[in-house]
């Protein structure tokens, strides 16, 4: 009976299951495409006003610490699976990892190699300040070595040896007992609604673009002319609830009226409208934010069909007021589109290579009713939102509940 | 035994330029505990460990400063070191001279580096040893509630080779689920659903049911429960490793919501269910049935799973019309959307209003009046039946036994606390889980995760049958404590209780299991008689006099000096 466990992927569900496998004294081997490890959570910001709102982003740093120190996990980063034999209790999985050129032993990411860096912007870096591993990386598009180019400043200058260029891709074979699917969620491409001006309009935005961009300045500013914003509103259900995403994604009403609370706080004087098809108010504790936020946030029945930037740069927003019967125009300074979640689109990949069935729209199948973690294929689980939508909290209980069910599995099978 | 410090400071590769760091050791070697300054490149790198771990040997100091990079990249990695070399790890001390001090500043930082160092190593002499132990841990489980989450909680421990005892306050198992006609599309039902895991449980030899049972009494902490059960008038003691709760939610018809008397044409679910299973009951077939949603609150999701399985089930086998009237649709949980889109394609009609609508009884019949906000019109529909929406809440006894447990209640009155850190289903309480239905409103896919993710916790506390605590890491001192409760009162852990010192005197006792460390009794006991090792006043002063020694002496004797006056 083999107790090592392969997990696909190191977001906030793999890590959830991870740990909670490697603290039953499994072996983990957690397996993550990106350089560092945190996934999309990892890129979410705090959204407390004078008091927490829940939005949990606060739980992905303490695991991923925890990850990283933990004697059973070990973590391979830049690394994908390209083939998967065997059956439940002896599974092969074929790992390549990419090159890091930087030494994760060695690196002790005190930054002079991005110092002395020719390139504009930098070829080396750190990915994140919160990354982990905290180690820096190479861009190999932008780095004059990488490029064919004779270039040396960084290898010459780091103090401990830990850049080498002359690394290849490196096969591994790992032999596991059972794999945990947890690939996660792509965002959805608002550029795919072209009539609402993503990616045209300068101020017009995503939920994920407002993630990224309080967690990294802290406060909202118009990316067009840098001024603070004075009419915002939010627009619910895109790429949700629609004919190709017959789902709910779970998380965009939650997160508009977060981020909506977190605006009112910051600049009382902000208006912010949301504009919604059916609020999904349920949840502990949310009834009662959603009373809360309707104190000082408008909120209008109807998801605008049309977005248009006006000769002064101002975007008018055309929508079908559903409670009032009519269809009006508004004008707002930044409109942030509620972007849901969708299946990655490597998941038919991944679903090939594990011998796996996807399900509606594209989400990871299950093999029964009520039953969210196990594959059709034995031995093989589902953890997180590469199954379904789900928000933070969610995630983890799923976590835990795929890693419940490796154990009991292999239990039986001892 | 007298204090020797070993300090390291390390220059993370020579990249960090706006600190001297031979102005640092030749300002601190004057001090005579101080056995070496060392400086290194790179610490936590191999040989950096290995250069630590030599010196630490050769020069036989009994505490470690280091100065480096954030305490979040290295600590645990210098603490497995030291006690690798037999040292215990709470004699460690550490100064943020990278990201708190040479990053944050563009001229020399060489002054804050040494006021951060300087209070490691004040807090370091004041360090004492914190032993590490395993205590044994009872491996049996108890699980309160006998409805789908307890049977299943039960059985998955079971499979996870746990003894199991549930307790159910009514003479069988079974619960609210059953209320439910069917899952729309889906060969099982409910009934069966239960039917199955009722058998698996009685076949199951790890599992003990006490039926017309519940718990009057629960003492000690976690890996330890000590418990009363009552059964049949009488009470019995049982002890338990950890607790599940599973006690389920409880659902009700507002009457302000629905004001017709009892008896009328407006019926909870489970009427309609009954009606459902025995048509041959029905005079003649309700040509209309109207479901109310949102009328009460907009906080659940399980009204609306309800009403969307049962409506199909209506459509299925009374072909009736059939209306959903509702404000916001809560799809926001697996297989809703589908369902609901699946309930328009068979001609459920969805009338979405705004403001409530009005019911009336209309010659025995239900008479409902709306404005359709999506029609922009007001809408007047006789119906036979008009299903009621239920509200769901927590079930009769929660707030008894929560006081009891003192386990905190969110706003709806569900177990636990909106305390994010505790989700999904942990509580302030180690070794007590809640899960389903009794902590707040869930849909079947949310509760099986719940079940879940609480047994492979309890698996992790008590599979090893011994857990790892921290000795006396927050005491109290018997000899400066009064007895006065406060902390007894404050622990959100419950991990203080009074205990019999000699004969006569009851003083304050910190049970290492049940504490999280938090420090809230530390900080607020009048008598000072607790201390937080790593964080004591002593220890904290000792920091502040590092930097401003002088100034808080003086700022002393003023204080003094106005009392004085006074």
């Amino acid at each position: 009976m083999n107790k090592s466990i392969a997990v696909i992927g190191a977001g906030i569900s793999g890590i959830t299951s991870a740990l909670e496998l490697a603290n039953s004294g499994f072996r983990v081997y957690l397996i993550e495409k990106e350089a560092a490890i945190g996934g999309q959570a990892a890129s979410f910001c705090c959204k407390a006003t004078e008091v927490c709102t829940k939005c949990s982003v606060c739980l992905v740093p303490r695991r991923l610490k925890e990850v990283t120190t933990h004697p059973q996990i070990s973590i391979l980063t830049n690394s994908t699976v390209s083939e998967v034999s065997g059956e439940l209790g002896d599974f092969r999985v074929e790992v390549w990892q990419k090159p890091q050129y930087i030494s994760l032993e060695k690196c002790i990411a005190c930054g002079v190699c991005a110092d002395v860096c020719p390139t504009e912007p930098k070829a080396i870096h750190s990915p994140s300040p919160d990354a982990i591993p905290y180690c820096y990386v190479i861009d190999a598009t932008q780095c004059l070595r990488l490029r064919g180019e004779k270039c040396n400043l960084c290898q010459g200058i780091c103090p401990t040896n830990a850049i080498n260029f002359d690394l290849k891709p490196k096969r591994q074979e790992l032999s596991v007992g059972a794999i945990i699917v947890a690939t996660g969620f792509e965002v959805f491409n608002a550029r795919e609604i072209g009539s609402l001006g993503y990616s045209r309009y300068p101020n017009v935005l995503t939920g994920l673009d407002l993630e990224r961009i309080f967690k990294d300045q802290g406060f909202l500013k118009l990316p067009s002319n840098g001024r603070e914003p004075k009419k915002i509103a939010f627009v619910q259900c895109v790429g949700s609830r629609d004919e190709s995403h017959g789902y709910c994604s779970q998380v965009c009403c939650k997160y508009a009226m977060r981020f909506a609370q977190l605006i009112k706080y910051q600049s009382p004087d902000a208006e912010v409208t949301i504009f919604y098809i059916d609020l999904q108010t349920a949840g502990k504790g949310f009834a009662q934010f959603y009373e809360e936020c309707k104190e000082g946030i408008r909120f209008i029945r109807g998801v605008p069909v049309e977005i248009l930037q006006t000769s002064s740069g101002e975007l008018e927003v055309r929508f079908e007021n559903i409670s009032q019967g009519k269809v009006e125009r508004e004008t707002f300074d930044l409109v942030t589109l509620s972007v849901g979640i969708t299946p990655r689109k490597d998941s038919w990949d991944l679903a090939k290579i594990l011998g796996v069935n996807l399900g509606d729209y594209g989400f990871f199948d299950t093999k029964e009713p009520f039953n969210s973690v196990e594959t059709n294929g034995e031995g093989i689980f589902l953890a997180g939102t590469c199954q379904g939508p789900k928000d933070i909290p969610d995630s983890i209980a799923h976590g835990m509940a795929a890693a419940e069910r490796v154990m009991e599995v292999l239990e039986k099978c001892k | 035994m007298q204090v020797r410090i070993g300090i390291f400071l390390c220059d993370c590769g020579g990249s960090l330029k706006n600190i001297d760091f031979l102005t640092i050791r030749e300002n601190l070697e004057k001090s005579e505990d101080i056995a070496f300054v060392e400086i290194s490149h790179n610490l936590c790198l191999e040989e950096g460990e290995k250069a630590i771990a030599s010196r630490i040997l050769r020069e036989n100091v009994n505490r470690v400063v280091i100065a480096a990079c954030s305490p979040e990249l290295c600590q645990d990695k210098f603490i497995r070191l030291l006690e690798g070399l037999g040292l215990n790890s709470n004699l460690l001390s550490i100064a943020n001279i990278r990201e708190q001090c040479s990053w944050a500043h563009k001229g020399d930082a060489t002054e804050k580096a040494l006021e951060l160092i300087r209070m490691a190593i004040n807090k370091a002499r004041l360090l004492q040893p914190v032993e590490r132990k395993k205590v044994p841990v009872n491996k049996e489980v108890l699980v309160v509630g006998g409805g789908f989450s307890g049977m299943k909680s039960a059985l998955e421990l079971s499979q996870l080779g746990i003894r199991t005892t549930i307790v159910e306050r009514e003479s069988t198992l079974g619960g609210k689920l059953e209320e439910l006609e069917g899952f729309y599309g889906l060969e099982t039902s409910p009934k069966e659903m239960f039917g199955s895991m009722t058998r698996a449980i009685e076949e199951d030899k790890n599992i003990e049911v006490l039926t017309s049972a519940e718990v009057a009494k629960v003492q000690g902490e976690a890996g330890d429960f000590a418990l009363r059960i009552r059964s049949g008038g009488k009470e019995s003691s049982r002890s338990f490793g950890a607790i599940v709760f599973a006690t389920g939610y409880r659902t009700e018809i507002l009457p302000q919501d629905f004001e017709l008397k009892p008896g009328s044409n407006i019926i909870p679910q489970q009427k309609l269910i009954e009606l459902l299973r025995t048509p041959g009951k029905l005079e003649r077939r309700p040509e209309t049935i109207a479901f109310a949603l949102d009328f009460s609150d907009e906080n659940s999701r399980l009204p609306t799973l309800s009403t969307l399985n049962n409506a199909l089930a209506v459509k299925e086998k009374l072909g009736s019309e059939v209306y959903v009237f509702y404000k916001n649709l809560k799809v926001d949980s697996e297989g809703t959307e589908k369902l609901y889109r699946e309930a328009r394609n068979q001609g459920v009609v969805f009338l979405k209003f705004e403001e409530k609508p009005r019911i009336y009884g209309e010659d025995g019949r239900v008479k409902v009046e709306a404005r359709d906000v999506l029609l922009g019109e007001e809408v007047t529909l006789l119906c036979d039946l008009l299903v009621a929406e239920e509200k769901v809440l927590p079930p009769e006894g929660t707030k008894a036994l929560s006081s009891m447990l003192n386990i905190e209640t969110d706003s709806q009155g569900f177990y636990q606390d909106e305390n994010v850190h505790l989700y999904p289903v942990a509580s302030a309480r180690k070794g007590m889980f809640f899960v389903g239905g009794c902590r707040g409103n869930l849909d079947l896919s949310r509760a099986l995760s719940d079940i879940s993710s609480a047994s492979v916790s309890v698996c992790e506390l008590l599979s090893p049958g011994e857990a790892m605590v921290e000795i006396e890491k927050v005491k109290a001192d018997p000899q400066k404590c009064r007895a006065c409760l406060t902390c007894i009162r404050v622990c959100p852990h419950k991990a203080i209780r009074l205990v019999r010192v000699d004969s006569e005197k009851w003083v304050a006792k910190i049970y290492d299991l049940a504490c999280d460390r938090c420090g809230i009794c530390a900080a607020i006991c009048p008598a000072k008689a607790i201390k937080f090792e790593g964080y004591s006043d002593e220890q904290i002063l000792a920091e502040v006099e590092a930097i401003y020694g002088e100034a808080l002496n003086t700022n002393r004797k003023s204080k003094g000096k106005s009392k004085n006056a006074n």
